[in-house]
């Protein structure tokens, strides 16, 4: 119901404001919706100011629809898939994180979601090279784990360094702070700062489930909402920008004791790949994770897979160069 | 309203408004409860819990619109409004490519030609922007089809934001269906639109018991909850659910469809393949 | 697509009337003066100025690129911290040199195993003088629990200054004879701030001062609560309402700790979970309070002896180290000092293993 001011568009003068308020029209919604040609008689406008204003009105405010063909030759230029660094994790993704997604990871504490998270960070930023900006709500992100990772993939000390610096790391803790944060990411993109160089392709929040919690429950609605606005914040930042966004999730359990991702069904039709990740229940103390799809539009649900978090994270122990002795 | 866009039309443009859509009663025939559906001027809502189907669903309709007569398609052209962000263009390619006699680049890009996606990230720009879809609706002739995927994200945003009374509250999405309503009928379209089962909150792990009910069916699951003009301007009603089969890795689909004037009600099942959603006979 | 009012933090009832006149997004308010959106939204001057102050964008900006850096600038910052040492050597190493500072680090186990001890422990260690490789701070002690024993604390910083001085002794040091000056029992006592928490709303208030405090304090390098689990395993009918209070207190805990970067540790009780096999022990205070510490310390008894399970850490591997309590407090088994040899301190008898301690379930 965007309130009409002056400057909102040309011709849209402050006396023209004055006059159409007088006839209670006075947002974007009550022009647009009203009948032109009565409000240009009742106020003796003129018609065409009106027409012009109402068309540019839409433009500002309205969504455009894209050719599919269009829009299919972007996204071929635009759709990256950026592998996780685990052969075995990017066969039940369908080969990685796909940009203009929001993937979730969901598991129990202790269950290995910020290993998953700092794993998939550093093999971004080191293999491909490209732009990370890690959002921990939890102050679980270690920068120590983050080189352990990196040692890995290159034993070079000045690589190791370009690619920490590749890794962009914000601490917010509450849910407005981190939609400030998620806005400050877009604006930065739209005036361009990001464009240039390495490519920002990838966002992990890790945790949104942390942030929102204490905002949901009793009869307020608010929790919900703030909910809604990051899940639209994070699903239009994948969109605009061929960003693979990657947050992680608490677990809850219904009362048949299965497993599912929290947050509810509001938030459950936000991401569109979920995955899951528990410890083997035959093997507790071992570093085996068992990780499953849990929803997917690409490949069927109830793949799983054993992953094994070690001193390289979900790296495959090949890759492993005698730097991680050290 | 928009007499501004009348006065614009030319005498074959009113003719392709009034007379010219073509018919979807072979849009997919099982997803009906009665025979020669979806008439021009229907609303049919989509109903269902993440991961039921219902956005798989919308691209086999879609597929169905945009496919060229020689490949069985109705040839067409669709408008996909997408609130949820969700749309998966490369998995609209790959059901085009599976269906398509000859599926090359050119004969993909000319389907994709006819279909039309549009983002809306507020109740308000959902508002306007069908506003300004007017003017295309009126253009053209070969466009049938209305897909809004979803009507219910802006729930709990415009709930928050519309102060105490409930009417403030839906004020936002009432305009928008009310314009739907008067759209769809002036211009013989069809409007399909997707509601997400969002209430009975269990977001709160404390709350599993109600949870484990819910799952027993989806379709005494329904609890409207979206403004009354909704379930006054809809003409059927599908229910979308997943089936849970521990012993086979193929997942099955159930719909039950309502008519709602004569209270028809069919049950269907369909599996979802490389080549999309597809009913079982 | 441009920030909402309805996503900004507003008193619902003017958020509802600004969005009602038709503000919908922040920059539709801020390019107004507080008078004109007072008139315009109904609200008062008052409210209309608040508005402004919150949405106008060099206030949301400031706030949010003060805790930007790279990942680069955050490992600098991490080697450049030193931990708090436990004096068992084994925790230690399996923690990565101590218990880290701007974490949250969580001690769970059962009635007697020695939670209280590792925080007396970390109390008086958290104040061993830099030159001494420590982190020379203060301590906040809240006690929930009426736990904290004075005497068994004097001895733990008895130990840990003579510590100290066998090292001045062994090498000659200028700077650490100067900071044993200083460093005597009466200094460690007297900076160890203690609070006592009855009720969980006493704890919650102490948590909204709390940073107030610190900032008074800002040698503060240590705040303890022990325990969490005690004061919300009672009096709540509404486990939901609990759920939000303790998930609201993590989110600050881990605030406070990072902005201030200090080390928070906390204890936890153990309950029963009964499963479809077999019952199992596990941290108190349900599954979503399992992702409020970052590190996650796991005291069980085996037999008769003490166990420490490092169980959730981001930059550790999983393990378990064996640790004893003796009258010098938290201790390696195998005695790395030669005093602690003597085998008549093995066991403290206060804290005998208490195999039958069915009473503290719940």
């Amino acid at each position: 119901m965007v309130i009409l001011r002056e400057g909102l568009c040309p011709g849209l003068t402050a006396d023209l404001i004055t006059v159409l308020k007088k006839n209670h029209v006075r947002t974007v919604v009550d022009l647009v919706a009203s009948d032109l040609e009565q409000l240009a008689r009742k106020c003796s406008l003129s018609y065409k100011t009106l027409v012009a204003v109402r068309r540019v009105l839409l433009a500002q405010y309205s969504a455009f629809p894209s050719n599919g063909a269009d829009l299919y030759e972007e996204l071929k230029a635009s759709t990256a898939i950026l592998p996780t660094g685990n052969k075995k994790l990017d066969t039940l993704l369908d080969s990685g994180l796909y940009t203009g997604e929001v993937t979730e990871i969901s598991g129990a504490p202790g269950s290995g979601k910020t290993q998953l998270c700092q794993s998939i960070a550093a093999n971004v930023a080191a293999t491909l090279h490209q732009r990370v900006c890690y959002i921990d709500t939890t102050g679980g992100l270690s920068g120590t784990r983050l080189l352990q990772l990196i040692q890995c993939k290159t034993q070079q000390e000045d690589e190791q360094a370009a690619t920490l610096e590749r890794i962009q790391v914000i601490h917010v803790f509450d849910a407005y702070k981190l939609l400030d944060v998620l806005q400050g990411l877009r604006q930065s993109f739209s005036q361009q700062l990001l464009r240039s160089g390495e490519k920002l392709r990838l966002v992990v929040v890790d945790s949104v489930c942390a942030v929102v919690y204490p905002l949901l429950g009793g009869k307020q609605t608010e929790g919900m909402a703030v909910m809604m606005y990051l899940a639209r914040e994070l699903k239009t930042l994948a969109h605009d920008f061929s960003l693979a966004v990657l947050v992680t999730n608490h677990i809850t359990k219904d009362a048949s004791a299965v497993s599912r991702p929290a947050l509810g069904r509001s938030w459950s039709f936000v991401p569109s790949i979920r995955i899951q990740i528990h410890r083997d229940e035959k093997n507790k103390q071992g570093e085996n994770r068992l990780v499953s799809l849990v929803k997917s539009s690409r490949q069927p649900a109830n793949l799983q897979v054993e992953v094994e978090i070690g001193w390289c994270g979900i790296f495959e122990e090949k890759n492993m160069s005698t730097a991680c002795g050290t | 309203m928009s007499d501004d866009l009348r006065r614009a039309e030319s005498g074959t443009q009113l003719l392709a408004r009034l007379e010219g859509r073509a018919s979807l009663k072979e849009l997919e025939p099982l997803l009906f409860a009665i025979g020669d559906c979806p008439l021009h001027g229907d609303i049919v809502e989509f109903h269902g819990p993440e991961g039921s189907g219902k956005t798989e669903m919308f691209c086999h309709l879609i597929s169905r619109c945009i496919l060229p007569v020689v490949d069985g398609g109705l040839q067409v052209e669709v408008v996909y409004l997408d609130t949820d962000y969700h749309f998966d263009m490369l998995r609209l390619v790959t059901i085009l490519e599976h269906r398509l006699s000859q599926s090359d680049e050119e004969t993909v890009k000319r389907c994709l030609g006819r279909f039309f996606l549009v983002h809306c990230s507020s109740s308000i720009q959902l508002l306007l922007t069908l506003h300004s879809l007017e003017n295309m609706f009126c253009t053209r002739p070969s466009l049938c089809l209305l897909i809004i995927d979803s009507l219910s994200a802006f729930y709990w945003i415009d709930r928050n934001n519309g102060g105490e009374t409930i009417s403030r509250q839906e004020s936002n999405i009432r305009r928008c269906i009310e314009l739907l309503d008067k759209l769809i009928k002036e211009y013989k379209l069809v409007l399909f639109a997707s509601t997400q089962t969002i209430m009975q909150k269990t977001y709160n792990e404390n709350s599993g018991a109600s949870h484990s009910e819910k799952r027993a069916s989806s379709a005494t699951d329904f609890k409207p909850y979206l403004c009354k003009l909704w379930q006054h301007v809809t003409t059927n009603r599908v229910f979308f659910s997943k089936e849970q089969k521990q012993e086979s890795h193929i997942a099955t689909f159930s719909v039950t469809s309502c008519h709602l004037k004569s209270k028809n009600v069919i049950k269907r099942s369909f599996v979802i393949t490389e080549a999309g959603a597809q009913f079982i006979p | 697509m441009q920030r909402e009012v309805g996503s900004c933090p507003l008193a619902p009832s003017v958020r509802s009337r600004l969005i009602a006149a038709g503000f919908h997004t922040v920059q539709d308010v801020v390019e107004v003066t507080a008078s004109e959106l007072a008139r315009e939204a109904g609200i008062s001057e008052d409210s209309a100025v608040k508005v402004l102050q919150i949405l106008r964008p060099e206030n949301q900006r400031g706030s949010s690129t003060a805790q930007k850096h790279t990942a680069l600038a955050l490992l600098e910052e991490e080697q450049a911290q030193a931990s708090i040492i436990t004096f068992c050597s084994a925790l230690d190493e399996s923690l990565g040199g101590g218990v880290p500072l701007s974490k949250v680090t969580e001690i769970c186990g059962p009635p007697g195993v020695g939670k209280t001890h590792l925080c007396m422990q970390l109390a008086v260690d958290v104040q061993i003088p830099e030159c001494f490789g420590g982190v020379d701070g203060e301590t906040m002690y809240i006690d929930t629990e009426n736990s904290l024993l004075v005497e068994r604390l004097v001895d733990v910083a008895n130990a840990c200054v003579l510590h100290c001085s066998l090292i001045t002794q062994a090498h000659q040091q200028d700077d650490q004879k100067i900071a044993m000056q200083r460093f005597t029992l009466n200094h460690i006592l007297s900076h160890i701030h203690y609070v006592n928490c009855h009720s969980y709303a006493e704890l919650l208030a102490q948590m909204l001062v709390l940073p107030d405090f610190i900032a008074q304090h800002s040698k503060i390098k240590l705040v303890i609560i022990d325990s969490i689990a005690f004061p919300f395993r009672h009096s709540f009918d509404d486990l939901s309402l609990r759920t939000r209070l303790l998930n609201m207190l993590a989110q600050q805990l881990i605030h406070i700790a990072n902005q201030h970067k200090l080390a928070i540790v906390l204890t936890n009780q153990m309950t029963t979970r009964i499963g479809s096999s077999e019952s199992l022990l596990v941290p108190a205070l349900g599954e979503s309070w399992g992702h409020a510490a970052t590190n996650r310390i796991i005291l069980h008894w085996e037999r008769l002896q003490r166990f420490a399970a490092l169980y959730k850490a981001p930059n550790q591997k999983d393990v378990t180290v064996q640790f004893e309590i003796t009258h010098k407090g938290f201790r390696d088994v195998q005695a790395v000092e030669p005093e602690t040899s003597s085998s008549k301190s093995e066991i403290n008898p206060r804290k005998r293993p208490r195999e039958h301690d069915k009473e503290y379930q719940p």
